[in-house]
């Protein structure tokens, strides 16, 4: 008996379960389980309690069970076969071998147990096929027919005697039963005045806290092993997170912002870069035509006049120029942005000496979308001026993109073509698994460019195929995902 | 950008070199190219050619001219002998108005295998795209010589005269050929916009070819056995025509022909002298090296950029400190300026030798305030629990109206979509977000998404392009309250007093709509979504939300552009 000195406190489930072990002093968990409402865990769980306090104690047992195997079920619905054959020795005289399978309708081998059953016993005799009962009134095996039958019915058996000739028959087999038995240890009757009951409860309540009622009360424990309900907070989304990134490392390099609009005119994405008015870039396929209005306004400013100079003859540039007729109508027709240098050219009127500019701005072509396609994709591109800029820094500051934005020092330089900059560089990166790839690529802008808009200094302009380095380092191989409508990537996307 | 198709081993007889396929991938960067696939089994490489002012290079005989020159084995401007073919052409000044221009030239010892005239029309395909405008502004004839009397005519002529084309066994009549021959069902605008049939005639009435639609079978057709034939170029601008036909010349003497001249006799309606073609006149460009070496940020001597240029198959024609005169290959037209004599100074320079440096110039940077207020307004919205979304502003217009219940409205159009599904921008952005909700009903709900993104509209005068704000919120207990509830955190944060009055719109249930007035101006809706809506979209659970134009908060410098 354990000697208690403080109070005991237990719930009242495992109160009530307590009292039934008394009653009976030993139990077994399965008794306990058909006549309890609870189910086996939560009853594992308040035996928990019984036992941590020592008032019961729980001991595992193993005892056997036997059951009908298949062929005993059988046995019990069409009955024993030696007794089956006997049957039909009795009713048909001159039964042949080679019929006893038919008339009894099972197969040969189980045929054949039974013959060799009855043969034994002296009960038949076999001339030239044809089986004879050695005398009329023949009963075989009606007691183990009998047991067969009241274990089916799961009646209590003694069935100890029949036990070996049932198992090597494989009538039935034994069944390994696994119980626990509660014993009580400590009668109720003793600890009784020691036990605190106390209601269990899962959530604590503010007037619980303010009037101390919840020292009356035990918290129920909670399971954490249990996955948590699903929640999908507020957050970013996921390249438009990156796209932040992006914009504070340009920020943290010195650059402004700038902004254009979606709609632009000719003038701004192509004359003022200085792309000749017949080039097939600016061709049905390659930009989208605004259908209504088709048409702007020209700024009415003399960079215009001087936009179309360079066009016609070069201007004071010291360049040929397009050598052709200039038209401002084709100039002032509207199309979607097809890149972010319209808003580098917009920046050009008035242009502070120094200054570095960056913008991500939404670009359209006329592609089919597909897996490497878009018709609406971002580019990040800017200008960099100054007077003493020269070439190689230009190259500087690609070098600068490849270590701060792609982040490696495994960067290479390639000549490059761009319509509106001359020299033209492309900046190829290292993927430790694509090998190199483009990243971007600069120039500095032609004088036909700057010249227009009474610039001197070099104007260096540059871009980065930030979507393609998003893709890269997401392991993202399609690029509609960029623009995913799944919430289920959306809601569990990461962002590190 | 151009792609070509070659062989490497024919780059390599070019080079007269033998290099790797990575060697070779490394040189081909010196002359804006790079290999797009390589079949060792077939010996077939494809080139992607950047540049699409260098129709020099678009054949292996170009580029490897141009490699020649930068790993050193030849410098200078190639040169050859021209004799006289004592071939003519006679031009019909009837062409001043349509199409002028023609230059010609003969090359005899052509050695060409089945490789080489597959070699030769890709290049002249190519040009003809890209370079001639799709054959408008100026296409690419050859012709078996043996065949061909002088002097040849380029005329207008009749409709009626007839000839075999190409590929075919019958005559046809001009208008026949347009109509049926492939080249006339492609080409055939170009001589209808002329509204007369230019004709290219051997002088004993052979027909050449229809230009620039297609040759005869018998002169115009070109095969191993052929060892004279005559390249022709005819077009609309002079220099064009010209520099075309002084790349294929250059071409074939490459591959070890031999050229001979032909003389272009025009009227004086088209211009004042004859040709001889080609026409290998170097134009000639003065480079100052100090300002050349301040553009680069390098310091070259004199010495050097003459190296440097003839690498680049320029000849350095004097020196006059610090003015350097190079003349420039006649198959190149690409050289307008300074700056690209500078370019190819780099170039040879090896731009990942030539030394970057660190730029000095120190400039603080910043966003622009209005996305700054952007940003804002997206992080108040976040802290509501909801998703952020980022979804297309070129847009299907059912999305914008029958999927959210409104009538067809003046939205910015399209004219060339390559189909419906982007076709029109959006004004609005929570249709958008709808159509992200009708295909998300497998997902958990509740589901709360937004998106602070830029739309366009047609006004009065201009197109002008603002930043909205839409809110949805979709579960089953969804109801005005939440919308509301999250509107008045969105307007507390941003200190701005609102109200919302009572209002009617298709997209939203009638009585449980409302405008949201900000400084006595309707600045957004808000509402429960219409069941008519949620139907179309398939979507099974209410929706309620709400969208605002950032330009009327006050609280917020976001603005209208005007694109003009």
């Amino acid at each position: 008996m354990s000697k208690l000195e403080k109070h005991i406190l237990l719930p009242t489930e495992a109160v009530e379960i307590y009292k039934t072990i008394n009653k009976v002093k030993k139990i077994s968990i399965k008794e306990i389980e058909k006549t309890s409402a609870l189910d086996r865990g939560k009853l594992e769980y308040y035996l928990d309690f019984l036992v941590s306090n020592k008032l019961i104690s729980r001991q595992s047992l193993v005892s056997h069970r036997i059951l009908l195997t298949k062929e005993g079920k059988e046995a019990v619905k069409k009955q024993l076969i030696e007794r089956r054959i006997v049957e039909i020795l009795k009713k048909n005289k001159d039964v042949h071998f080679a019929n006893l399978a038919n008339l009894i309708g099972c197969d040969k081998k189980e045929m054949n147990a039974g013959i060799g059953l009855l043969k034994k016993e002296d009960l038949i005799t076999i001339d030239k096929g044809t089986i004879i009962l050695t005398k009329n009134d023949v009963e075989i095996n009606a007691d183990l027919q009998k047991v067969l039958e009241n274990l089916s019915k799961n009646e209590k058996v003694d069935s100890k005697e029949f036990e070996p000739i049932l198992l090597e028959r494989n009538l039935v087999e034994l069944v390994e039963v696994k119980d626990t038995i509660l014993e009580m240890l400590v009668p109720y009757e003793d600890i009784k005045s020691k036990i605190k009951q106390a209601s269990e409860i899962s959530r604590l309540t503010p007037t619980m806290i303010r009037n101390g009622t919840w020292k009356d009360y035990k918290l129920k424990e909670y399971n954490l092993k249990v996955s948590p309900p699903a929640f999908y907070g507020g957050r970013k989304q996921p390249y438009a997170h990156f796209l932040d990134w992006v914009k504070r490392k340009l920020i943290g390099l010195g650059f402004h912002e700038m902004r254009g609009p979606m709609v632009e005119l000719e003038f701004w994405n192509f004359d003022a870069l200085f792309q000749a008015q017949d080039h097939s870039a600016r061709e049905w396929s390659d930009v989208y035509r605004v259908a209504n209005p088709a048409q702007g306004r020209l700024p009415k400013e003399d960079y215009v006049s001087l936009v179309q100079k360079v066009h016609e003859d070069g201007y004071d540039t010291g360049s040929k120029g397009w050598r052709y007729q200039w038209s401002p109508e084709k100039s002032a027709r509207l199309v979607l942005r097809a890149h972010g240098t319209s808003v580098s050219a917009r920046t050009l009127v008035n242009l502070p000496i120094p200054s570095k500019y960056f913008s991500i701005s939404r670009c359209y072509r006329p592609d089919t979308v597909d897996a490497t396609h878009l018709a609406e994709f971002n580019q990040v591109e800017g200008i960099v001026t100054d007077p003493s800029i020269t070439f190689r820094d230009l190259l500087g500051i690609l070098s600068t993109f490849a270590t701060d934005v792609a982040e490696t020092e495994d960067y290479m330089f390639k000549p490059d073509y761009y319509p509106f900059t001359e020299p033209s560089v492309e900046l190829s990166v290292r993927d430790p698994d694509l090998g190199f790839i483009e990243f971007g690529g600069a120039g500095i802008f032609r004088p036909e460019v700057t010249r227009p808009f009474g610039i001197e200094t070099p104007v260096i302009a540059w871009g980065l195929g930030i979507d393609r380095l998003y893709m890269v380092k997401n392991r993202i191989t399609d690029i509609r995902e960029l623009f995913s409508h799944k919430l289920e990537w959306l809601r569990s996307a990461g962002l590190a | 950008m151009v792609s070509i198709k070659t062989s490497f081993t024919k780059m390599q007889e070019m080079l007269g070199k033998k290099v790797t396929i990575e060697e070779l991938g490394y040189l081909l960067a010196f002359a804006k190219s790079e290999i797009a696939e390589y079949v060792e089994e077939e010996d077939m490489l494809v080139l992607d050619i950047k540049t699409s002012n260098r129709p020099d290079l678009w054949c292996a005989e170009g580029m490897a001219r141009e490699i020649k020159g930068i790993l050193g084995k030849e410098k200078k401007i190639p040169t050859y002998e021209v004799k006289s073919s004592n071939y003519k052409v006679v031009v019909d000044p009837k062409l001043a108005s349509t199409r002028p221009y023609i230059a010609c030239a003969v090359a005899k010892n052509i050695n060409l295998t089945d490789y080489h005239i597959k070699q030769l029309m890709q290049l002249a395909e190519k040009i003809d795209q890209s370079y001639g405008r799709k054959r408008k502004r100026s296409s690419i004839g050859m012709y078996n010589l043996s065949m061909i009397k002088s002097p040849i005519q380029y005329k207008v002529i009749d409709e009626s005269h007839e000839f075999v084309p190409l590929g075919y066994e019958e005559k046809m009549t001009l208008p026949e050929i347009l109509e049926k021959h492939e080249k006339g069902q492609e080409f055939g605008d170009i001589v209808k916009g002329y509204r007369h049939y230019p004709i290219l005639l051997s002088a004993d009435g052979l027909t050449l070819s229809l230009p620039p639609v297609i040759n005869s079978n018998d002169v115009g057709r070109i095969t191993e056995k052929t060892t004279e034939c005559l390249i022709e170029v005819t077009g609309t601008n002079y220099e064009t025509v010209n520099v075309i036909l002084n790349i294929l010349c250059q071409t074939m003497v490459d591959h070890g022909s031999q050229i001979y001249s032909v003389e272009i006799e025009y009227p004086p309606e088209i211009r004042e002298e004859n040709d001889i073609n080609p026409n290998l006149n170097i134009e000639e460009l003065d480079i100052d090296i100090d300002v050349v070496n301040k553009y680069l940020g390098t310091e070259i001597s004199m010495k050097d950029a003459t190296e440097l240029v003839e690498k680049r198959r320029f000849n350095c024609v004097s020196q006059n400190k610090p003015l350097l005169r190079v003349a420039i290959p006649p198959y190149r037209k690409d050289i307008l300026h300074w700056v690209d004599v500078a370019e190819e100074i780099a170039i040879a320079m090896d731009l990942n030798k030539i030394g970057a440096t660190k730029w000095k110039v120190l400039t603080t940077g910043s966003l622009l305030p209005e996305t700054e207020s952007e940003n804002i307004v997206r992080d108040i919205l976040l802290g509501t629990g909801g998703t952020e979304l980022l979804t297309f502003t070129l847009t299907d217009p059912e999305i914008l109206t029958k999927n959210v219940n409104l009538q067809d409205r003046k939205l910015i159009r399209i004219e060339n979509p390559v189909s419906q599904t982007y076709s029109v921008l959006r004004d609005q952005i929570y249709p958008l977000l709808i159509n992200v909700l009708s295909k998300n009903t497998h997902e958990a709900y509740p589901q709360t998404i937004f998106e602070v993104g830029e739309i366009a509209k047609i006004t009065e005068n201009s197109v002008i392009t603002q930043t909205n704000a839409a809110f949805l919120h979709a579960d089953a207990d969804a109801s005005f309250e939440d919308a509301h509830k999250w509107l008045d955190f969105l307007f507390r944060i941003l200190q701005t007093s609102y109200k919302i009055e009572k209002s009617d719109h298709p997209s939203f249930i009638e009585g449980r709509c409302g405008k949201i007035i900000v400084n006595k101006k309707e600045c957004g809706i808000i509402g429960e979504i219409a069941p008519e809506v949620l139907e179309e979209n398939q979507i099974w659970v209410p929706i309620v939300g709400f969208e605002i134009e950032l330009p009327l908060i006050p609280s917020l410098v976001c603005k209208v552009k005007e694109t003009y």
